[in-house]
């Protein structure tokens, strides 16, 4: 074998060879360690696209902000607002005592609709009243997504299911 | 002894592509497990496309929810691992920059790529320690162009199979990495190159 030149640097046309996969391996590793994937993001995503089925509207993420309640203690309380072409979502969560979460939301705009949360544990349905607040008194902590039903009438555009991205509570 | 382990590391490249045609076949009759194997092995490399975009870790979760929602719909259309590799590297990176276009929860655009280690997330409390030759290689990726940088950072999550599909998805020039080595690769191997210690990399 002959041995390689080193005074020959490697051509930017030439094949690539093991010495290259061994550097895309090795960059792989760094960022691997650096910035890796958050280990359940595969599994809440297949939670969400099992529900791949209905003829839904997908709501985006709009906003997010976690404030503690210094008045209540320490508990956690945080706002999550989820949009989508025909309603925006407003989401409150706080701690309950029991290892559960309290959700209360507003529909916009108000609106009388069936709300589901689907959990890990089965699913639990609400239904909004006429000034398009909901709430779901003890949620269980861990994956969670809110499906809004269609509308039995009402507007266009209200007869699709509305689905927020899978959360954490 | 080096030659059987590189001819089974080749082996086990070519059959991610295998799997993952496999998987989209059995996908679009409905496979929910499938689909379920296709987002497992290939949403770190959409990971790697959203955080290269600068994306928060949220916002790149969101992104990600996204281009998976979004191949649902269009599954019938992609026929091998190729056009899927390329399909969801497009998509991820058309939204990141719709996500990023917002404003929202941007990190600042450092160019140090230290800098750019993740401030949150699981793990990330943990000081990373990289060794010597590991931390020549962080050095010489980080005097490369921007674009060089993000490029090898994808494709290094790329089935190999798939690098050419990867690097058009990503606007470079045909050939940038797939038969050929390219120029991003090409300059790292030139900075190694003059790093006297960086050789045994």
């Amino acid at each position: 074998m002959i041995p390689p030149d080193p005074r020959r640097l490697p051509s930017a046309d030439d094949p690539l060879d093991e010495a290259d996969f061994g550097l895309l391996g090795g960059i792989r590793e760094l960022y691997q360690a650096t910035d890796p994937m958050p280990a359940d993001l595969p599994e809440r995503i297949r939670f969400s696209l099992a529900l791949r089925d209905l003829e839904i509207e997908m709501a985006r993420l709009a906003e997010e902000d976690q404030l503690t309640v210094a008045a209540r203690g320490m508990e956690q309380s945080r706002t999550i607002t989820f949009d989508s072409d025909s309603l925006t979502i407003m989401i409150r969560i706080e701690a309950n005592r029991d290892e559960t979460a309290r959700v209360d939301g507003w529909l916009a705009p108000p609106q009388s609709r069936d709300i589901e949360m689907k959990t890990t544990a089965g699913s639990l349905t609400v239904a909004s009243d006429g000034q398009g607040r909901f709430a779901f008194a003890r949620v269980p902590h861990g994956t969670a997504q809110l499906i809004v039903a269609p509308a039995h009438h009402g507007p266009a555009g209200a007869g699709r299911s509305v689905v927020t991205p899978a959360l954490i509570l | 002894m080096t030659d059987h382990r590189s001819v089974t590391v080749r082996a086990s490249q070519s059959d991610r592509s295998t799997r993952i045609a496999g998987w989209l076949g059995a996908a679009r009759e409905g496979s929910e497990d499938a689909l379920g194997q296709i987002v497992a092995d290939l949403s770190p490399l959409l990971w790697q496309v959203a955080r290269s975009a600068g994306l928060s870790s949220g916002d790149a979760e969101d992104v990600l929810q996204t281009v998976w929602m979004r191949l649902v719909a269009h599954l019938d259309d992609i026929h091998d691992s190729a056009a899927l590799v390329g399909w969801l590297v497009t998509t991820a990176k058309r939204e990141a920059w719709r996500v990023r276009a917002t404003g929202r929860r941007l990190l600042p655009a450092d160019r140090d790529l230290l800098a750019e280690l993740p401030d949150e997330g699981p793990g990330s409390e943990e000081q990373v320690i990289l060794d010597d030759q590991r931390r020549r290689l962080w050095t010489a990726i980080g005097q490369l162009s921007a674009r060089c940088q993000e490029l090898l950072r994808i494709v290094a999550f790329a089935p190999r199979p798939d690098y050419a599909a990867v690097a058009a998805a990503l606007g470079m020039p045909v050939g940038s990495i797939g038969p050929t080595r390219g120029r991003c690769l090409a300059k790292l191997r030139a900075l190694l190159a003059s790093d006297p210690a960086g050789n045994s990399l």
